[in-house]
């Protein structure tokens, strides 16, 4: 049996404990469906959009979240305020656009005509004297909360969430609040659809040690090779609440290909490394020798993942147990000219299609799960942050978490 | 079918406008398509010829590039679907990957706002 001599984790978080974990969490739909009423129905959710997607007064965005089964618009009103509702008509809960965005000057229900304003307040009843002991003001949108954590646009399903947004952010707020999101844009955007758990599907994307393995050809020595040939992870903070931070180091002997060498020269690419040397305040550079980038999992199901001047904000959306949409977008500097736009394209493609790789082995994983082959799994210390999430998510379906207040 | 135009300097693409797509999601799904043959020539033909490309589209700000120009963007960006075929992958498809079928590409909006022939606000 291995000896825990060399641990450098796991020492620091020894409630997690070192043995094989359930595959239960992975395959029930009990399971599921109380991670569903007690985390998703009641947790700040990323919406993958941001506040400059809906400047103007009457832009707004719908979100369908599948898992909780509403549909919400996000619509900035004439004060300015962003603000969710859910996307039903309160007359007789017919679902009120169609749209998925676009500018209105309001909501008109398509059933019988009902009309609500870009602040949600019912303004219009078509042949209104036929309701008896009515009073517009009672029928208002059904609001959501909405809130903005540096621009980034998330909803709590929740009637009252236990914790504010930027509580829920706990040490994000000190150590990523400082990234210049506001000064990127979104350059590419992919959904995928993957017949797995969404844990599963998360825990493909939470150690570095699949990188030599699946990412043989998208990023052959970007991330591995010379002294740290499996891709081990220079920094590995886990939050009480379940937030976590991995800095994914470079290999600086990453020989880049011709065509990461010209999109190089015109711009940041996903896999350079630290061959840009600038300093990236929100993110862990000063912090490991040789850092690549940062993943940050915003628990439950989302990440903001900082790189040297680029970061890309990923969901994995929960659909039922067996289902999960992974949905990914890209950001970068606004491009002013060609050159920008094309080095761009370079690294949109390689994480694209990276991003496939990584959910390759999804599915299978999930059928041999399934199979009830396997009663429990097997982490090593580089795949502490799976362990991590497990543990959260239990405390969170037993109720055993800890409300964070401060 | 030839559509769109291309700058005289780079009329000897030509035989390549059908690749000059506007979306990545076109882009992608020509390459799909693809055969590596086709898209080693592509990538051998424009690899030495990208800077000045790029050179001659730097000229102007994205959203001012004549309408006769942007073809040849299209076609630089379409050397980049290209490239990581041939750099990294060697066919058109990735490789032992969650199937392309199950995959939907949202970018044309942001290409769309980058590419829109007036100032931006």
């Amino acid at each position: 049996m291995n000896r825990p001599g060399e641990a450098r984790i796991v020492p620091q978080y020894p409630e997690l404990g070192t043995r094989p974990i359930s595959v239960e969490p992975m395959v029930s739909a009990d399971y599921f469906a109380r991670e569903r009423e007690t985390i998703f129905r009641h947790m700040w959710i990323n919406l993958i959009m941001r506040a400059e997607d809906i400047p103007n007064p009457g832009d707004f965005f719908v979100r369908d979240i599948e898992v909780l089964g509403v549909s919400i618009i996000v619509v900035r009103g004439d004060d300015g305020v962003i603000r969710g509702f859910h996307n039903v008509c309160t007359h007789r809960g017919n679902r009120i656009t169609h749209a998925t965005c676009g500018n209105s000057n309001g909501f008109q229900c398509d059933f019988h005509g009902w009309t609500f304003a870009r602040q949600g307040d019912l303004v219009h009843v078509t042949d209104e004297e036929q309701f008896l002991d009515f009073d517009k003001s009672e029928a208002s949108l059904p609001p959501v909360h909405i809130d903005q954590w540096h621009g980034f646009l998330f909803a709590n399903l929740d009637d009252e969430p236990a914790q504010t947004l930027e509580q829920s952010m706990a040490q994000f707020n000190a150590d990523l609040g400082g990234f210049p999101f506001d000064e990127m844009i979104c350059a590419g955007r992919y959904r995928y659809e993957v017949d797995a758990n969404w844990k599963v599907t998360m825990n493909a994307f939470q150690e570095g040690y699949h990188v030599a393995f699946v990412h043989k050809r998208s990023a052959p020595d970007a991330f591995t090779g010379g002294e740290n040939p499996y891709c081990h992870i220079p920094l590995i903070k886990l939050q009480p609440g379940g937030n976590q931070s991995l800095a994914v180091p470079a290999n600086p002997g990453h020989a880049l290909s011709p065509t990461e060498a010209l999109a190089f020269k015109f711009g940041a690419t996903f896999t350079q490394g630290t061959g840009n040397e600038s300093s990236f305040p929100g993110t862990h550079k000063g912090e490991v020798e040789n850092w690549g980038f940062d993943l940050n999992i915003l628990f439950p199901f989302s990440r903001i993942n900082v790189g040297a001047g680029w970061y890309y904000v990923d969901a994995f959306w929960p659909v039922d147990q067996g289902h999960t949409v992974y949905e990914l977008a890209y950001y970068f500097p606004a491009p002013g000219k060609a050159s920008a736009m094309v080095s761009q394209e370079f690294s949109k493609i390689v994480l694209r299609d990276l991003s496939r790789e990584d959910l390759s082995t999804n599915e299978d994983t999930q059928k041999a799960l399934n199979s009830g082959a396997l009663r429990h799994i097997f982490l090593s210390e580089q795949e502490v942050a799976i362990r991590h999430l497990y543990r959260k998510v239990d405390e969170r379906i037993h109720g055993h978490h800890e409300e964070r207040t401060a | 079918m030839n559509t769109g135009t291309l700058p005289q300097p780079f009329e000897y693409l030509a035989p390549w406008l059908e690749w000059a797509l506007p979306t990545e999601a076109g882009r992608m799904q020509k390459r799909l398509d693809a055969s590596m043959t086709q898209l080693t020539t592509f990538y051998n033909i424009l690899l030495p010829r990208m800077e000045e490309i790029v050179a001659y589209l730097d000229q102007w700000e994205l959203h001012e590039i004549p309408a006769d120009s942007k073809p040849l963007l299209y076609l630089a960006l379409m050397f980049m679907e290209a490239a990581v075929c041939v750099e990294l992958f060697k066919d058109p498809d990735v490789p032992e990957s969650l199937p392309a079928a199950k995959m939907k590409v949202f970018s044309e909006q942001t290409e769309q706002a980058l590419l829109a022939n007036s100032p931006r606000p």
